[in-house]
């Protein structure tokens, strides 16, 4: 009859701690995109000045953005692979396959979050 | 001149046929964000009718799918579908129209925010009134006024923000949108009023006890007829002519209203409280809520803490009806 | 060392859940139980921790401070009927707004979120109690002081009158003592509300039933689990915002003084970093009803278990990244704006995913028509309004226009009926069998929608168009000529439909001699907590079930049978003690018996001291303050040392089904050190915001730290690091020798340790004494800095003397070190605290 070791709680605690960072992982490079952008602009405008213009800041911005895009992207596969598509959505999935389409999930939202958030860099040109 | 009388040389107003169902008179529609009278309040109008209509479009898919799959059609749907509506309608819709928004919203920023065409009016909060200086490119010093702001048509007029004690919040609806005033910064907003005609501004940010009470005249005039007006605040008072004019002034330095108010071309010189210089010039008394005539000047006078809760100003209340009214008499002669 | 690993089998079998339980057995049992799970009667009442009971005063308690709220909602709209009212004046009406704001926030909104799942989620978990029922007990009582000192400062005409947001300078140079009856009341329940989250965070990661993995908890769970975690984020920097504002008003320290260095506008992004995350800890609990209303109502599972954990952790994030909203019209750069504006569009997405997956999940179901039903649908079609306006408000150029007026009332308004008030009221009735056995009336609940739903609409669909026509918010009277007479009448005539409704269903709740309940299960419901509402008693569950499926009452046949015939897990109290069961995080696999703390006066006492030393300093008597918080901080610790990880009388017991659990455990196995781990990252963020604040001034001001200030003394700063360094390798130390058994060594570390810290601390101070911090707001950042971490290192010994007097009493021996664990989690947390600010003051003045 199976039970229960130390062991196997100790990787479930790997696991688990593995599991749910990955969950975060796409939300938090949106949090660091995010940040980012809007610590970068404000100690630019306030410390270089608002004569210089941004364009410097605007193509830093660009530059962060598509390197967050890569990792979101890059995770939101990885996620796939571990969801695997399922026709039966009312089946109870295992954690393992939950976790990773939540995590697929979650890392669509944060794409569109950091495409959103990228969107300022297109249109504003001067602090003021 | 009355407030209200030149409203109808405004011309058409656009959104006519939104206040017509609410039958404001012709004063009601001047503190209004839906009958602009500037570039900027008609951008932003433009942008909310199209906002609305669509935010009208959505409210009643949506409600209108819940009511229909929840009493009318209750038979069961296959799950595929469901799943459609959650990727097609949860994300992909919403992504694109809200994304769509978001780039006109961000792409008209600039313009609201563009730089002024020459001249600045610098305008300070204090506790509850507006202190207004003029500054037309090139001037040395200001031309200094209070509770009212004119803009000449057709150009962009810089505005300088700053308050004294407490954070308040300039907005004239009919312009365009608001600035906050906060001690210790200077922020700015530009307008670019094109109807002319009078429109009321008004504090929009809690400045405490009659932060309700806190509002001011904007007019709008003619370029050339502004840069006259602009002449004429730039000179002294007048002079009091009638008898009643002169004890007026003399009860205005009797009681030391000159140790508050300035009013240019007179010993009287205090900076505490709002220029007085040419008081009569104005659409309104006691920052936008009563009007400058006979009554309503000796009603303040004599009364100012009742009708503004801890004004600075104390009320006047030991001086007898024919002090109050020759005092009111030399402050309606301040053209 | 004692091997604690679960020994038995595990999962059960179905031929060993099939044996039935004896009779006489069972009797015996559920005698022993009942008596240790009794509620005491007569004044003892009051003693009680067990969820059910605080549960039930918390959400009494906040369903009272919202009628209050209301009430000084009905007087504004009275004053609001006409232009030029005399029916209150402006200092009544300012003190009535800004408490129908901060109650409405702080004394029902959060609170409430709090009250329910401490009153429901065990029995979604099918556990017997939360981790820590004397915490829930505590933070109830710090909440009904705390909200009595509040809301009655109103009666006496000393509320606090500068709005709910508190902006200074207005609010710091307020002469009454309205800010601080704020500042400090308010402090001390934001400080109980971590408490709760705390607690409902560990609740749902390590109080599940065995075999309720994570992806089959009740989406309830996830949502408690996301708001928990956003509290323990969005507090802390208003806890911090306060103490730089009360050290304003109470030592002249210049924060937010622009004549001295400091800025307005700091308090504004303290104040909205938690702001606006708040509005969605009060939305998304209220979405995690509906999420358990739905699918009963549709009677079948949620369409997109996924779905809804993505958007509620998605919203989570995201609403973070908002709070500038709320401050378009500072004039802050266009770019920086610009960002809040992306990001606030972009909560729209999973904020919007959320309603599908309940609008398919009804499409697919089979729905039932019911009144939790029908609170559903009127939340729905108001909370779309509210969202759709928002949408228009995230523009920013539109906010511009709209910001502070009657519009954004009618948004806030929308979504708060919608999102929360709607959601609740169905909750309420949706719950109310569970609650008390009994249920309302469906006659006087439609009576009660439909007089709220009509009222509301009346009242806030107005106000869109008002706030157009240029009126502003928070303004006690207007004049006649503007064109807003005839709708703020309709409004104000609406306010009081609402008020009606409230008082049918007031009515209806209160009303003796409603009927019992007669069916297990009304709803046919598929989740645990229907699964023992027959019974009266107060042990929440007869034996903790084993789940195997999201619905267990629909999947699981034979559970609730086998439920209450104490089949399960933990059917029995022989040692007669409080348990509940532990598991794992993840596969929810049977970890530990949890003793949980019952019965006591103490929490009450340790709330009563605890709340003096808030309450008294806001009339300035800070010595009697500081004796009530001493006398507080002993009940703590009383409470502590006689009921928590207590060495158990036997190491391993009997759990039922031929499990053998540990009745003790340490580190990250034990619920204590996940609940010290969280308690500390919210306390790392509220430190994290006032070395924000040290950038922040570094940013807005060119001349910061200003040429030629004084600074920290480097090389002291430098030694008190050093020693303070000493100090958490001496505490790990401890922890280390004690479990190898070198127990005098141990405690010799425990004592050297304490020292260490006091020397570090002291030396810390004396590196700043010279400071003024009255003087310019580079001085009281750096002070501010030093008093946090000089407070912790306070804290930081106290918890090391206690280990010392653990070591010497018996209380902690090589095999049961939890306490060591838990203290040296905080020292690793405060060694970081301790490493930060010797880098701001004693580097950063060099650097910058």
């Amino acid at each position: 009859m199976p039970g229960i070791s130390h062991r196997q709680d100790e990787e479930e605690f790997r696991g688990a701690t593995g599991s749910l960072f990955r969950i975060a992982l796409s939300p938090t490079i949106w949090a660091f995109h995010f940040l980012f952008c809007y610590a970068g602009a404000a100690v630019w405008c306030a410390k270089v000045g608002t004569e210089e213009g941004i364009t410097f800041l605007r193509l830093s911005i660009l530059g962060l953005t598509l390197l967050a895009l890569l990792v979101i992207g890059w995770q939101g596969w990885h996620s796939y692979r571990q969801w695997a598509p399922h026709d039966n959505d009312d089946h109870v999935e295992g954690p393992h396959r939950f976790l990773g389409h939540a995590a697929l999930l979650l890392s669509i939202i944060s794409f569109v979050g950091v495409v959103y958030v990228a969107l300022p860099a297109l249109f504003i040109e001067t602090c003021l | 001149m009355t407030r209200c009388g030149k409203q109808a040389t405004r011309g058409p107003a656009p959104p006519a046929f939104l206040v017509l169902p609410l039958m404001l008179g012709a004063c009601e529609g001047r503190q209004s964000a839906l009958m602009p009278g500037g570039q900027d309040a008609s951008q932003l109008f433009l942008i909310f009718m199209v906002m609305l209509g669509g935010a009208v479009v959505l409210w009643v898919a949506l409600n209108g799918m819940f009511y229909y799959f929840t009493q009318v059609n209750r038979r069961h749907f296959a799950l595929r579908h469901g799943n459609r509506i959650i990727i097609g309608a949860g994300v992909i819709l919403p992504t694109v129209v809200v994304g769509a928004l978001l780039a006109w919203g961000l792409s008209i920023m600039p313009s609201q925010r563009a730089r002024g065409d020459g001249l600045v009016i610098r305008v300070n909060a204090e506790e509850w009134w507006w202190r207004v200086e003029y500054w037309p490119p090139g001037a040395e010093a200001p031309i200094a006024s209070a509770n009212e702001i004119r803009f000449p048509a057709g150009s962009r007029t810089e505005l300088q923000l700053t308050a004294s004690t407490y954070i308040h919040s300039l907005w004239i609806p009919s312009l365009g949108g608001k600035m906050d005033m906060i001690p210790g910064r200077q922020t700015v907003l530009t307008l670019h009023p094109d109807l002319e005609g009078f429109y009321r501004g008004q504090c929009a940010e809690f400045c405490g006890a009659s932060h309700a009470l806190m509002a001011f005249e904007a007019v709008v005039m003619a370029p050339s007829a502004f840069d006259t007006w602009l002449a004429s605040q730039a000179t002294p008072a007048a002079e009091p002519v009638t008898q009643d004019q002169m004890q007026g002034k003399s009860i205005f330095r009797r009681e030391g209203c000159g140790a508050c108010h300035t009013i240019r071309g007179t010993e009287f010189t205090g900076a505490v409280g709002p220029d007085l210089t040419h008081l009569a010039s104005r659409a309104s008394l006691a920052a936008g809520i009563m009007e400058v005539e006979r009554d309503d000047l000796m009603t303040w006078i004599a009364h100012t803490r009742e009708i503004k809760p801890q004004v600075a100003m104390p009320a006047y209340d030991w001086l007898s009806p024919e002090e109050l009214a020759a005092l009111a008499a030399y402050l309606e002669s301040l053209e | 060392m004692i091997d604690r690993a679960p020994q038995g089998p595990y999962p059960p079998t179905e031929a060993m859940l099939a044996e039935p339980v004896p009779q006489d057995l069972r009797d015996a049992q559920e005698d022993r139980l009942r008596k240790v799970w009794k509620t005491k009667t007569g004044i003892r009442y009051l003693m009680s921790v067990n969820n059910s009971e605080v549960g039930k005063w918390y959400s009494l308690t906040c369903f009272a401070f919202m009628l209050a709220a209301g009430v000084l909602a009905l007087l504004m709209r009275v004053q609001l009927a006409y232009p030029g009212m005399q029916f209150l004046d402006a200092d009544r009406f300012n003190q009535f707004f800004t408490m129908h704001g901060s109650a409405m926030m702080f004394l029902f909104a959060v609170p409430l979120f709090e009250a329910m799942a401490i009153l429901i989620l065990p029995a979604f978990l099918g556990a017997r109690d939360m981790p820590f029922p004397r915490l829930s007990a505590f933070g109830y009582w710090s909440f009904l002081i705390g909200g009595v000192f509040v809301l009655g400062s109103v009666l006496f005409d000393a509320a606090p009158k500068s709005g709910w947001f508190m902006y200074p300078p207005l609010a710091t140079m307020d002469p009454g003592v309205g800010s601080d009856i704020w500042l400090l009341g308010l402090s001390f329940i934001e400080i109980a509300s971590i408490a709760a989250a705390v607690e409902l965070i560990v609740g749902v990661l390590k109080c599940r039933p065995p075999g309720m993995r994570i992806n089959t908890m009740p989406l309830y769970a996830w949502y408690v689990l996301v708001v928990g975690g956003m509290i323990l984020f969005a507090f802390p920097p208003l806890i911090a915002g306060d103490l730089l504002f009360e050290l304003e008003r109470a030592l002249d320290w210049p924060f937010f003084d622009p004549s001295r260095g400091g800025d307005p506008i700091f308090w504004q992004h303290l104040f909205w970093i938690f702001g606006h995350p708040e509005v969605y800890i009060v939305f998304l609990p209220s979405v995690a009803i509906a999420a358990m209303v739905v699918p009963t109502m549709a009677q079948r599972p949620i369409v997109g278990y996924s779905w809804i954990v993505l958007s509620a952790v998605g919203t989570g994030f995201l609403s973070f990244g908002l709070w500038v909203h709320h401050m378009f019209t500072t004039g802050l750069p266009m770019i920086s704006l610009a960002f809040f504006s992306a990001a606030s569009e972009a909560v729209v997405i999973p904020t919007g995913i959320q309603l599908f997956v309940f609008l398919v999940t009804l499409m697919i179901g089979n729905v039932q028509k019911s009144l939790p039903m029908l609170w559903i649908a009127g939340g729905l079609a108001i909370f779309t309004a509210g969202g759709l306006t928002g949408i228009m408000l995230a523009i920013a150029p539109f906010d511009w226009q709209v910001h502070d007026t009657y519009f954004i009332v009618a948004h806030l308004h929308y979504t708060l009926f919608g999102g929360m008030i709607l959601p609740v009221m169905a909750g309420v009735y949706y719950f109310f069998p569970f609650f008390t056995k009994r249920v309302l009336s469906v006659r006087l609940g439609k009576w009660a929608f439909w007089l709220i739903f009509g009222g509301f609409n009346l009242t806030f669909l107005p106000m869109h168009l008002t706030g157009l026509l240029g009126m502003p918010r928070r303004v006690f009277t207007y004049q006649p000529d503007l064109g807003w007479n005839t709708l703020n009448l309709v409004s104000s005539v609406g306010a009081f439909i609402i008020a009606a409704g409230f008082l049918v269903f007031t009515y209806d709740l209160l009303r003796p001699g409603k009927p019992r309940l007669r069916e297990r299960n009304p709803w046919n419901a598929g989740t645990l907590e229907w699964s023992d509402t027959l019974s009266d008693d107060a042990w929440g569950v007869r034996s903790i079930p084993f789940i195997t499926s999201r619905y267990p009452l629909w999947d699981q046949p034979q559970l609730v049978d086998r439920m209450a015939q104490g089949r399960y897990y933990l059917p029995d109290a022989p040692e007669g003690y409080r348990e509940t069961m532990v598991t794992s995080v993840i596969d929810a696999r049977p970890v530990q018996v949890q003793r949980v703390t019952g019965d006591a006066w103490i929490t009450l006492l340790a709330a009563v001291f605890i709340g003096g030393s808030f309450i008294l300093p806001t009339f300035h008597h800070y010595v009697a303050g500081a004796l009530s918080g001493m006398v507080g901080v002993g009940c703590i610790l009383y409470w502590l040392w006689t009921s928590t990880a207590r060495v158990p009388e036997k190491d391993m017991k009997d759990a039922g089904l031929g499990l053998s659990l540990p009745t003790y455990a340490s580190g990250p196995q034990s619920v204590g050190w996940w609940a010290m781990w969280i308690t500390m990252l919210g306390d790392a963020t509220a430190f994290a915001s006032v070395v924000f604040g040290f950038f922040f001034y570094w940013t807005a001001d060119a001349n910061f730290p200003p040429q030629g200030a004084a600074h920290a003394d480097p090389w002291l700063v430098g030694l008190s690091a050093l020693a303070l360094v000493v100090a958490w390798a001496l505490t790990l130390g401890a922890r280390y020798l004690n479990r190898t058994g070198r127990t005098p060594f141990a405690r010799a570390a425990l004592i050297a340790g304490p020292l260490a810290a006091l020397a570090g601390g002291g030396m810390l101070v004396l590196s700043v004494l010279h400071l003024e911090p009255s003087s310019h707001v580079y001085p009281a950042v750096v002070c501010a800095l030093v008093i946090w971490t000089g407070v912790h290192v306070l804290v930081g010994v106290l918890m090391q003397l206690y280990c010392l007097a653990g070591t010497i009493f018996g209380k902690i021996d090589p095999d049961h070190d939890a306490d060591l664990w838990n203290v040296s989690l905080y020292w690793h947390f405060h060694v970081l605290t301790v490493l930060v600010t010797a880098t701001v003051i004693g580097l950063g003045p060099r650097l910058l």
